[in-house]
């Protein structure tokens, strides 16, 4: 029945080949939104795509037809990426948005897809700077695999990792507070938690972590609470090349790191010490039993 | 007595009159319905017309009595959702009498002047000179180009549109067509944003409107539509039937001195397809990532799609 009620071509194929999934918008109503899935790929990787069957409309989108071979969510994406460009100019908001829309030749009401608080702008960066970093980092354990670079000591590599990954908000420093200030944001924190743990997990785990016990936990807050200091210390740093930051890193490795070996250390004084206890405490009670036996 | 002596005769003859009358309603215009009456289709434009030529000088004072001043709640929230940037060319069809035009020249006023602060807050050794242009330009272009488009199928209420845009002192990047939202007079991917705010439901072939708009819109441009709904609550259901059915019409027989116009619109509210359907009707057209958001338990909605 709909069918009859949309001649042009285009919005038959639309409405034929849509399939409706459950989407992740905030607003009131679960909306669900509609995925065109025809390839995984974007269009750059494959300039002569064959489209799925006869589709002749399509040619007279004009410039749109890149649009209609991908989901919409792959459009988001080549939104923000785009607008990250303007965050060093506008911030991270609507504004950024729009600007990163007109440059895709869209037009700036595009932005109105997204949020009007620029969350979604930074959770993207965020992600990409993660999936940046996880990437480099299997990089280098492969050249350890071959044998090529030495393996790093634990904390030479936690340096190495966070150093990496910190260096990634370099071009958008000034904007970044904000950027903190965003993720902070209540509806924002489940996202943006998930995305902090998952990339300290990433990194322990590059790291050789195999703990199965309660160590797993206090490494991964450990390395967490040495992130978010470094981040707040590195925001307002003046050094050049944020010297200072890396120093202040350093220190905080070294000082978990000797608070591990410490931690061993201090459990194992313990029970020397208990032993000792015992021992005299076993001497002091025979050598009372031999005295009233006297 | 003839009647009764043959009454299958009666009952045959009664059934080929009915046969009769069916085809020849087929083969007539397609019925749509007027409120709860039943017209034919071109009826039905022409008496949308009337009312609204009936009530047109009224419209404001009625819209303010009517929703209790909640309709400027509602326009001021579709607005914030559109959150138009400076150089936004805005089509409001179904406009008549401008509200949404004169917010949206406001909205975008206040942005350019933020911009512009900002810009000046940045540049920290600005010469006087610099300093002066920049007011010059913020006085030369206060919307920074940006322009609404206010259409309307009926002259009257444009009319009052126009008075009302002189006496409140708008008169830049505001343009008034005649036009039928069925088939508009402007060219492929011209607007950014296009906005029909408690229109669609007059609209005789509503599927017709929504093509158009996504003719009209750029790539990357947004449909966005304010309109009654169905209420969700039961209980305030109940009290807005109450108010609607029993209460409306006599306010405007009171205000405007029109009741029919009146029953006319409470009725078409009725009439409206639910959220969910209008959200497929405007999928159907070709929008994108369409969705919608409940104003006041659902009394209004606000429809959102793209064009992608």
């Amino acid at each position: 029945v709909r069918c009859q009620l949309c001649p042009p071509a285009r919005a038959l194929q639309a409405s034929a080949t849509l399939r409706r999934v459950s989407d992740e918008h905030k607003k009131e109503p679960a909306a669900s939104s509609s995925q065109h899935q025809f390839d995984s790929h974007p269009t750059d990787h494959q300039p002569e795509q064959e489209p799925r069957g006869p589709r002749p409309s399509y040619t007279g989108q004009g410039g749109q037809e890149s649009e209609d071979y991908e989901s919409e969510e792959q459009l988001q994406h080549r939104i923000l990426t785009a607008a990250l460009e303007f965050v060093p100019e506008h911030g991270w908001s609507a504004e950024a948005i729009a600007e990163g829309a007109k440059t895709l030749g869209l037009s700036a009401a595009a932005a109105g897809m997204f949020h009007n608080d620029g969350s979604e702008l930074v959770l993207h960066f965020v992600s990409h700077c993660n999936t940046k970093l996880s990437e480099q980092l299997e990089q280098e354990q492969k050249l350890v695999q071959l044998g090529e670079t030495e393996k790093k000591t634990t904390d030479q590599f936690l340096r190495d990792a966070l150093e990496a990954r910190l260096r990634m908000l370099i071009p958008y420093i000034e904007k970044w507070p904000q950027a903190i200030s965003i993720l902070l944001l209540p509806h924002n924190i489940p996202s943006s938690l998930s995305l902090l743990t998952s990339m300290i997990d990433d990194i322990w785990h590059y790291a050789g972590d195999r703990s199965t016990d309660f160590n797993w936990y206090t490494r991964r807050a450990v390395l967490t609470g040495i992130y978010n200091t470094t981040e707040l210390v590195m925001i307002q740093d003046t050094s050049p090349d944020f010297e200072d930051t890396w120093r202040f890193l350093e220190n905080r490795v070294a000082d978990a790191v000797n608070m591990d070996s410490t931690a061993k250390q201090v459990k194992s004084t313990g029970e020397a010490l208990v032993q000792g206890l015992m021992g005299a405490a076993v001497t002091v009670s025979t050598a009372a039993r031999a005295l009233r036996a006297e | 007595m003839a009647a009764a002596v043959c009454p299958c005769r009666a009952l045959l003859g009664g059934r080929r009159r009915l046969l009769r009358a069916f085809t020849r309603g087929l083969a007539a215009s397609k019925e749509t319905h007027f409120g709860f009456q039943v017209v034919s289709e071109e009826e039905k434009g022409e008496k949308v017309y009337q009312v609204f030529e009936n009530v047109a000088k009224k419209y404001d004072i009625m819209n303010d009595s009517m929703s209790l001043g909640m309709h400027r709640v509602w326009k001021d929230v579709l607005l914030h959702k559109m959150n138009p940037s400076p150089g936004t060319l805005l089509l409001d069809v179904a406009g008549g009498t401008g509200d949404i035009a004169f917010r949206f020249i406001n909205y975008v006023r206040s942005v350019r002047e933020r911009q512009l602060r900002q810009k000046l807050k940045h540049h920290q050794n600005l010469s006087w000179q610099e300093i002066a242009d920049s007011y010059q330009e913020e006085a030369v272009k206060p919307l920074g180009d940006s322009q609404v488009v206010v259409c309307d199928i009926n002259k009257e209420m444009l009319k009052v549109g126009r008075q009302k845009a002189q006496q409140l002192g708008y008169s830049e990047g505001l343009s008034w067509v005649v036009g039928n939202a069925e088939e508009l007079p402007f060219g492929d991917e011209k607007f950014d944003v296009y906005t029909i705010a408690f229109g669609i439901r007059n609209v005789t072939h509503i599927d017709l409107a929504l093509q158009e708009a996504y003719r009209v819109l750029k790539p990357g441009g947004r449909f966005l539509c304010l309109e009654f709904s169905q209420v969700n609550n039961p209980l305030l259901s109940r009290l807005y039937d109450l108010y609607s059915f029993q209460i409306i019409p006599v306010l405007g027989e009171i205000i405007a001195g029109d009741w029919k116009s009146y029953q006319y619109l409470v009725e078409s509210i009725r009439r409206f397809p639910p959220q969910e359907e209008f959200k497929a009707m405007i999928e159907d057209a070709g929008f994108l990532k369409v969705d919608y958001q409940n104003l006041t338990s659902g009394i209004v909605a606000i429809h959102s799609g793209f064009k992608l």
